[in-house]
């Protein structure tokens, strides 16, 4: 090497003060909110976990999982979930949820049971829900896997969700019949309150 | 046979055989993703072949680890792997395997024959500057401090390694433009990432800086043409022979050096092998210069460096 040691080092150095303690900051400040697959570990130790190799994406069998591109930032290259074009069903028609299986980091970790998953929480725009405008409409409730626990209607036929048993897969919103999904998932690393 | 009928062109093995497999992988990559095969699954940074048998980049898991702590048994076992054959065979992934590697591989061949065409034409063609060496080190120790201290991959990121592994598997073309600038770059700075930036690089070149399998040089057949075209044709800009003129070592020791078998396909006389002849040892003790021994070298038993040491 034609660099001397300590210009080495002393560079190294520099760089790092300069440009770690910035990214730590952007990182922790607001992790890029985006709906991930399931098992997915926690905003910030999601993105230090993922090696971005895209097996997920691969292993999906309903292609509900997408790489983020540039438009990504820092998330880029780790998967996220679409849930108005390809929502995750869960791996219903499988033996495991095959994304979970196919990842070799450890960053979407087992859950026990499909009902454990925590992609995000669905919430209803009650300007928009057709049941909330008088119009009886019971698709999002048709659809839901978890039927009469996450999602619920109420007497007088509206939709309510609770937040202890939605998993935030986003069937849901892909199926709501209004132009723009009147029930939407809030992803679980989103900073505004979730549950 | 007439002296004026072209020679025929001497056929390029190394260089066939390293972008064929290079080439296989990427197309492996493809058909894993399009789920035309079954049993090839994965990306640049990550593969998974049968289902089971899992290859991980090893500077990927180091960079998670150090990120995220804890992790899954799996990635050791791909890294592992991974890391093992980089003990034995030295920086193989970047010169055979690497896709980045294969692309610019052919963006440097192509720019070297439009070099000599504006050559032959006698006009003044792009400007040739040399990459700085040794960025690599402090890069890669960037990199990993980086994952330490502020808990993100960045390399993983923003390595253009992968950014044409999504570009081309997953589609995600956003990262083939920044691709581009490179191909571009390198065609006045030649492989200037690999040469001067890859911390990948670096780092299996540190793995496999006692690697058995090198480049090995024929002490009775070096030193008959001096042509040095070894060394103008070396993608990592080693002074092949050099280690053999200065020292008497019969293999390249440079840790840049990939096995891509560059220099192999272009030497007249075949000096150069690919094989498991490790550092090797100095044929004497001396270090004279081989310089002056070009005709000794030619008789039988007779080494190059004691003919340059008495003085021919």
């Amino acid at each position: 090497m034609n660099i001397s040691r300590r210009k080495f080092l002393g560079g190294c150095g520099l760089l790092l003060g300069g440009s770690s303690g910035f990214i730590s900051s952007l990182l922790s400040g607001s992790g890029p909110v985006a709906l991930r697959p399931p098992g997915a570990r926690e905003g910030k130790e999601f993105l230090a976990t993922c090696i971005r190799c895209g097996q997920c994406v691969e292993a999906c069998p309903y292609d509900s999982l997408k790489l983020f591109g540039l438009g990504g930032g820092l998330a880029m290259g780790t998967p996220h979930v679409e849930a108005r074009k390809v929502p995750c069903y869960l791996c219903t028609n499988e033996d495991e949820l095959k994304c979970i299986g196919a990842c070799p980091s450890g960053a979407l970790e087992p859950v026990e049971d499909r009902s454990k998953v925590r992609m995000g929480t669905a919430v209803i725009n009650h300007k928009t829900c057709f049941a909330f405008n008088g119009v009886t409409c019971r698709v999002c409730w048709r659809v839901c896997p978890f039927q009469g626990t996450a999602l619920v209607y109420d007497k007088r036929m509206r939709p309510t969700i609770d937040p202890k048993a939605c998993v935030g897969c986003g069937i849901c919103e892909e199926a709501c019949i209004t132009e723009k999904s009147s029930i939407v998932v809030r992803p679980a690393n989103s900073n505004e309150g979730v549950g | 046979m007439n002296a004026k009928s072209p020679k025929r062109k001497h056929l390029k093995i190394h260089t066939i055989l390293r972008r064929t497999t290079a080439f296989l992988f990427l197309v492996l990559l493809v058909l894993g993703a399009l789920d035309w095969i079954s049993w090839f699954r994965g990306g640049t940074t990550g593969t998974r072949i049968f289902g089971i048998v899992p290859f991980t980049d090893p500077l990927a898991s180091l960079e998670v680890l150090l990120a995220g702590g804890v992790t899954k048994p799996l990635i050791w076992i791909g890294a592992g792997l991974l890391v093992l054959l980089a003990l034995l065979l030295g920086p193989v992934f970047c010169g055979w395997i690497c896709p980045l590697g294969f692309v610019l591989d052919l963006n440097e061949t192509l720019s070297r024959k439009v070099r000599h065409r504006i050559h032959l034409k006698g006009r003044k063609g792009l400007p040739l500057l040399e990459p700085p060496d040794g960025l690599r080190f402090p890069l890669l120790l960037f990199v990993l401090s980086f994952s330490l201290f502020a808990g993100f991959p960045l390399f993983q990121t923003f390595s253009p390694i992968n950014f044409l592994g999504w570009g081309i598997v997953f589609g995600v073309w956003g990262g083939l433009l920044v691709l581009l600038i490179l191909c571009i770059l390198e065609w006045v700075l030649p492989r200037f990432w690999c040469r001067s930036l890859c911390p990948l690089g670096g780092f299996y070149s540190l793995l496999g800086k006692a690697a058995p399998f090198r480049i090995c040089i024929s002490k009775s057949r070096a030193g008959k043409t001096l042509c040095g075209l070894c060394t103008t044709h070396c993608p990592m800009g080693i002074q092949v022979m050099e280690n053999f003129t200065t020292k008497g070592f019969g293999s390249i020791a440079d840790s840049r050096c990939t096995r891509c078998g560059a220099c192999i396909d272009v030497c007249p006389k075949t000096v150069l092998t690919l094989g498991f002849c490790g550092k090797g040892k100095p044929l004497t003790q001396e270090l004279g210069p081989a310089l002056p021994c070009r005709e000794s070298s030619f008789k039988k038993n007779e080494s190059c460096l004691s003919g340059g040491a008495h003085g021919t």
